[in-house]
């Protein structure tokens, strides 16, 4: 990943400390972001809902 | 009479009524052999052999005077250390939360209680029920009773050594990926992963909401089933609790398998994540066990192992870094890296992201429930390997991943891990049996139908 939007990144996530002290964590925490999302098939039917499902009133 | 260590709760439950044994008798006697054991298994962060003395002698008194509280009452019971005990420190085996006393118990803390059961004290964790065997942190990661010098599964590690090396009959754990399963497969035991919303979660530190679940571990089903019949109920003040009013999950047990319908998940451990021949071989067996028993097996298929994985990750560390976000901004150094490195991911998933996995969960749930209206219950591998060295990093981060117990975390779905064999090196291997949502019932019954045709419950590790 680039460097310097990696570190535009985890400058957003507010992780400058962790980026100054444990830089070879946070590349590699994002490589692995993008691994993860990668290996999602996202639903491509617009009308596929989310789970857990909104519930009014429920668990309150 | 079997040796105390190796009584089961049922059996401890019997000799109290029967007044062949007392509480405190067991208590003494599991604190001694913790004494002796520990050092060399590290499953206990805190014993609080005071307060289980002082429960042992107020079980022993009820018991006495014929209030029986139920088969809980006067049984020892190992307490993952992110569940709140009162006045205890739940410490999430962190240097984050070393100082982090318990105000009240957690609701399954306060259900086992009420049930008489007697908590020995605090077990070892992987770091916020996630990192993996650490050796940077305030506590030494526990290990395998089979052989010390092997991993014994996580995250419920202490719970699981402290199970299968007979430091009390049963114990809790939590799983978000296969945290109370793999233990389970790795030491040899019973592990139980109830249906989601089953039981409370309030009182445990969370590490994903939506796929975080309580479950025991223990030596036998009939175990697991009273553990369950425990702590199961509705909790108003947890948001994911179910109102279900399914009960009584050992009334199946003595039923046998006959005519049941199962479906082998065959491709998760021969294509999606080719298994070691000997948990390969392992699943075999189980399906000619059950067969013999009298149960219809078929190959069914579900969605991909790598499908669910996928979503498992990305929606539990985009949970868990809402959870995180602030210490890992203001002090990343105070966790180990296995914990940090595993935690980080989430900074970098986008809100789209999460969603889209969680729409996508939707359908993968619809898979599996497609499949669980032909057949009964499933049965799939838990572990692809036997445990690995503690020591040897490259071969856990390997092994790690390689488990299909993830899937019933992204759907909810009742599961249950248990041993099915030994492999040529003397390590548990394990099968896993599924089921539909709130018929934990149907779970145990098959477990236990392979379990009175077996002989794994009756092996102990040679530890002592």
């Amino acid at each position: 990943m680039d460097q310097s939007l990696l570190a535009a990144m985890a400058k957003a996530a507010g992780l400058e400390k962790a980026l100054a002290e444990f830089p070879d964590d946070v590349a590699a925490a994002a490589q692995q972001a993008l691994d993860n999302a990668g290996a999602v098939k996202f639903p491509t039917d617009p009308r596929a809902e989310p789970w857990p499902p909104m519930r009014a009133g429920v668990g309150l | 009479m079997t040796d105390l260590h190796w009584l089961t709760a049922s059996e401890a439950s019997r000799a109290f009524a029967a007044k062949t044994l007392s509480p405190v008798e067991l208590v003494q006697h599991l604190l001694k052999r913790t004494e002796q054991l520990d050092p060399k298994l590290n499953a206990y962060i805190r014993l609080d052999a005071d307060g289980a003395l002082d429960a042992a002698r107020t079980a022993e008194k009820e018991i006495a005077q014929g209030r029986i509280r139920g088969p809980l009452h006067g049984v020892p019971v190992g307490v993952k250390d992110i569940f709140d005990v009162a006045t205890l420190p739940t410490t999430c085996h962190s240097h984050i939360l070393v100082d982090n006393i318990a105000k009240t118990d957690a609701v399954s803390i306060q259900k086992l209680r009420q049930a008489g059961a007697i908590v020995m004290g605090k077990l070892s964790t992987h770091e916020f029920a996630l990192g993996g065997p650490s050796f940077d942190l305030p506590f030494p990661p526990a290990r395998n009773p089979w052989n010390t010098a092997y991993h014994p599964g996580g995250s419920s590690s202490g719970s699981g050594a402290g199970v299968c090396s007979g430091l009390f009959p049963v114990a809790l754990g939590s799983d978000t990926g296969g945290s109370v399963r793999n233990p389970a497969s790795a030491c040899g035991i019973v592990g139980h992963k109830p249906t989601y919303g089953l039981v409370s979660r309030r009182g445990v530190f969370p590490l994903s909401f939506t796929l975080d679940h309580v479950g025991p571990l223990t030596r036998t089903v009939a175990d697991a089933a009273i553990m369950l019949d425990t702590l199961a109920g509705h909790d108003p003040e947890d948001p994911g609790s179910s109102a279900t009013q399914a009960r009584h999950f050992g009334r199946l047990l003595d039923r046998g398998v006959r005519g049941l319908r199962v479906g082998f998940v065959r491709h998760f451990h021969e294509t999606d994540m080719p298994a070691h021949p000997e948990v390969a071989a392992g699943l075999e067996e189980v399906s000619r066990v059950l067969q013999a028993e009298g149960a219809e097996v078929r190959t069914v298929r579900l969605p991909a192992l790598d499908e669910f994985r996928g979503i498992n990750r990305v929606i539990l560390s985009s949970e868990a870094w809402s959870i995180h976000a602030p210490w890992l901004r203001d002090r990343p150094g105070k966790y180990g890296q296995l914990a940090r490195q595993r935690l980080l991911p989430g900074a970098f998933v986008s809100a789209g992201e999460y969603i889209g996995a969680q729409r996508r969960r939707l359908e993968l749930i619809a898979s599996v429930e497609d499949v669980l209206r032909d057949v009964d219950v499933l049965l799939c591998a838990s572990s692809m390997d036997p445990s690995c060295r503690l020591d040897d990093v490259p071969e856990t981060n390997r092994t790690y991943p390689r488990q299909a117990r993830a899937p019933f975390n992204v759907t909810g779905h009742p599961a249950l891990a248990m041993m099915a064999g030994l492999s040529s090196g003397g390590l548990p291997v394990s099968v896993q049996f599924v089921g539909r949502y709130f018929d934990d019932a149907t779970v145990l019954r098959v477990a236990a139908a392979y379990e009175r045709a077996t002989p794994w419950h009756t092996k102990h590790p040679p530890i002592g």
